[in-house]
């Protein structure tokens, strides 16, 4: 049994985070954060070049031949800095949609612009009233020939504001339908909003915009199973998050003096980060679960058995993570006292990440509902019964 | 975890689960896994078929019965066990003293000793806690004092787990009063039919009389019953206690109770169908399920990293024992809030003659064993000990 990285995800991990050691402080995010753009497209560059960009896509599409585990690797480092690059939108989302329900036609003509750093996508999915619903959109679909219109309002379109081309879900005659939508095309309007986390995102309106249906067939099970990888990348970013938040608290309780000694000393202090690592440790243990249950059912539907499972263990390793973000991104500022309230310590922007990956793509509630109503993890057996 | 063991390990675990079904007799299993109280015989009988085929002590040295597994196997090994609802070999004998004995002691006390600690021929007790003594347990004011080729043994030891069945005790006593608290203590073993030992139980909130008192009223106990060195118990204590926090997590034994609540709920009806159809209930239940799974490969984890023959202990199992202790606690809630009103009183038997409804499954452990596993956090270094561990050891706190 190695539950471990090998040595190709050990050398990834360690060069991106080269990078971002001395490309991403603190100062330079910030400048991000307050530019307009809100990310760096000099950094999308670098992670191109390393070919960051390319690892879950087939060679055949200049993409790297890799899997999940290597995108696994880069969001937890994305994570520990807290990267503000549209890589969930574009790669994880945009890029596995197109990868997933995709012809191969289409899948050559949009994926090595994805790997060059070229094109940004973004997933246009959920809906005003629609919560976390992505299985029966509102937004209409209208085909004819060749070609097709989209008419109806997304919001939440995580990297809406930069966006190249979004792939919107849409109602058809089909089932839910996936399409290609230019941001540029006519009848598209982007209404941009910054999250709480500085990412980027926004509502988009579709007034009977041009479209290209992606790949053909009802989508529901590509669409689960992108969300489901999608989720399993941010159980990555939220363990790289949740653990440099714990030790820079750990360093201050180290450091920080009240009452003529480090505040480190009381043991109310002490116990509630000891109970804070506990739960950092269950929460690496499940984004090892989730990642383990992605790269074990690459390439199955939401509808295969395998995917059924799939879509089970994430959702377990959902619940675990999302409450431990919750946790760990409270107890940092508590710990830290006022200081973690501020703008210029990094602690409250782990804190805004943290409160936000949670809510993604559904929430606990929904997640403990879910699995509950898909009989949990663990079959009911009793030898008197 | 099963995808994740490799075809020999997969080989290995299928061998055990075989073994424990077939060769641990049913009705024992049974008892152990509907929540009956386990006799001494079930216990003795268990431990000496696994002894019987080399696994009683696996952990111990290859001579002494041990086996050559790695980590993994001994997992499985313990895993397979529990989800076979078969006892475990009994903790005292198996993981404390032999051990102890294997690593510190005489090839004189070895021989003697060993073959009959894993035949479970002795019953071993722990004499460890004393009633000034329980998490600050190098504080032990129990007395040695050597007299001739004897030590006279004085004091009180306290939470003796099942010491009404022993026939030997290991125990901290003090030896030399006048050191650094640690400096003064050595592991002596005292036959319990000695003069001047004397058992008296303490009833447990559960109904139960599991623990004891032991007092030692001017006992004497041969020289040639002090494991290793004078003075050097303290070293022992933590080697032994070492041991006793792996596995303490008691993974596969939740996945087993909660299996059970499962069971039971989804056979309880409500106004709105089962109980596993509740969505608080069930809300409560997944979150349990989920942390497990968390636990479990917390454990996992470990073990990928643990090298084979390397006993360092790693900080990390301090983790394992405090959110284990939680869940197996959380678990024992579940099963009392299965059974609602029927599950509020303390019976020896759910059966009831003359016309009655029987009370239902669990009845007769639900509640016993919620109280019962309060213990759970305060043994083997309470949950405030090991959070201590944690803060100290890995966070440098």
């Amino acid at each position: 049994m190695d539950l471990e990285l090998n040595d190709v995800q050990r050398e990834l991990g360690s060069t991106v985070r080269r990078l971002l050691r001395t490309k991403y402080n603190a100062e330079a995010r910030d400048a991000l954060l307050a530019s307009e753009q809100g990310f760096s497209r000099d950094m999308w560059n670098q992670y191109a070049e390393l070919g960051l960009l390319s690892l879950p896509f087939a060679e055949e599409y200049d993409g790297a031949g890799m899997g999940f585990a290597e995108v696994a690797v880069v969001m937890e480092e994305f994570g520990k800095a807290l990267v503000l690059e549209p890589y969930l939108s574009t790669v994880v989302l945009g890029g596995g949609l197109v990868a997933a329900a995709g012809s191969d036609a289409q899948k050559k003509d949009i994926l090595p612009g994805i790997v060059s750093g070229e094109r940004l996508l973004a997933f246009a999915g959920y809906e005003p009233a629609g919560r976390y619903e992505l299985s029966a959109p509102a937004t209409k679909a209208a085909e004819s020939g060749e070609g097709a219109t989209i008419t109806g309002e997304k919001t939440a379109v995580l990297g809406a504001p930069d966006a190249d081309l979004f792939v919107v879900s849409a109602a058809t005659d089909s089932g839910v339908g996936l399409f290609l939508v230019e941001a540029g095309a006519g009848g598209v309007t982007v209404s941009p909003r910054v999250q709480a986390d500085g990412l980027r995102t926004g509502s988009v309106l579709f007034d009977g915009a041009q479209a290209q249906r992606l790949g053909s067939g009802d989508a529901t099970a590509a669409i689960q199973a992108v969300i489901d990888t999608a989720n399993a990348a941010l159980a990555a970013e939220a363990v790289g998050a949740m653990e440099a938040s714990l030790m820079m608290t750990a360093d201050y309780l180290k450091t920080r003096e009240q009452f003529g000694a480090p505040i480190g000393r009381n043991q109310a202090l002490q116990h509630r980060a000891a109970d804070a690592y506990a739960t950092l440790e269950g929460a690496k243990s499940m984004a090892l679960y989730a990642k383990l249950a992605i790269t074990g059912a690459e390439g199955d539907g939401a509808a295969s058995e395998a995917g059924k499972d799939r879509h089970r263990d994430i959702l377990a390793a959902k619940l675990v993570i999302d409450q431990a973000a919750h946790e760990i991104s409270q107890e940092s500022i508590q710990l830290h006292g006022g200081i973690g309230m501020t703008m210029e310590y990094p602690i409250g922007h782990y804190a805004k990440r943290l409160t936000v990956i949670p809510r993604t793509f559904d929430d606990q509630d929904g997640v403990t509902q879910e699995l509950a109503a898909l009989g949990g993890l663990i079959e009911p057996s009793a030898m008197d019964v | 975890m099963d995808n994740l063991l490799s075809p020999e390990e997969l080989e290995f675990a299928e061998k055990m689960r075989e073994f424990y079904r077939t060769e641990i007799p049913e009705d024992i299993r049974f008892r152990n896994a509907t929540g009956q109280e386990l006799s001494k015989d079930d216990i003795v009988t268990t431990q000496q078929i696994l002894n019987k085929h080399g696994y009683a002590v696996p952990n111990w040295p290859v001579e002494w019965g041990g086996q050559d597994w790695t980590p993994v196997q001994r997992h499985i090994w313990l895993e397979e066990m529990q989800l076979a609802n078969v006892p475990s070999p009994l903790p005292f004998n198996a993981s404390m003293v032999g051990p102890v004995i294997a690593t510190f002691g005489s090839q004189e006390i070895k021989e003697r000793f060993l073959p009959k600690t894993a035949n479970i021929d002795i019953w071993w007790s722990q004499g460890f806690s004393e009633p000034n003594a329980g998490s600050d347990l190098a504080s032990l004011k129990t007395t040695a004092v050597k007299k001739g080729d004897h030590y006279i043994v004085n004091g009180q030891k306290t939470w003796t787990t099942l010491g009404q069945y022993g026939d030997w005790i290991f125990m901290l006593v003090r030896t030399d009063p006048d050191v650094k608290k640690q400096a003064g203590i050595s592991f002596l073993l005292i036959d319990m039919k000695s003069p001047g030992v004397t058992v008296r139980p303490i009833e447990l909130i559960d109904g139960g009389h599991e623990v004891n008192e032991v007092f030692f009223d001017n006992v004497e106990v041969p020289v040639e019953n002090l494991v290793g060195e004078e003075n050097k118990g303290w070293t022992y204590a933590k080697f032994l206690l070492g041991n006793e926090r792996t596995g303490i997590a008691r993974i596969g034994q939740s996945k087993v109770n909660l299996a059970r609540v499962k069971a039971y709920a989804a056979t309880t009806k409500t106004a709105r169908g089962t109980l596993l159809d509740d969505p608080l209930f069930s809300a409560r239940l997944t979150k349990v399920e989920a942390e497990l799974t968390a636990l479990e490969f917390t454990q996992l984890r470990m073990l990928s990293t643990q090298v084979a023959g390397s006993e360092k202990p790693d900080p990390r199992s301090s983790v394992l024992k405090l959110r284990g202790s939680q869940l197996q606690q959380d678990i024992t809630e579940l099963l009392v809030d299965v059974l609602g009103p029927q599950g509020l009183d303390f019976v020896d038997d759910a059966r009831l003659p003359g016309g009655f409804t029987d009370l239902p499954p669990a009845a007769v452990d639900a509640l016993r064993t919620y109280f019962n596993y309060r213990k759970v956090s305060i043994y083997g270094g309470a949950s405030e000990i090991q959070r201590g561990i944690i803060s100290k050891a890995i966070l440098g706190l």
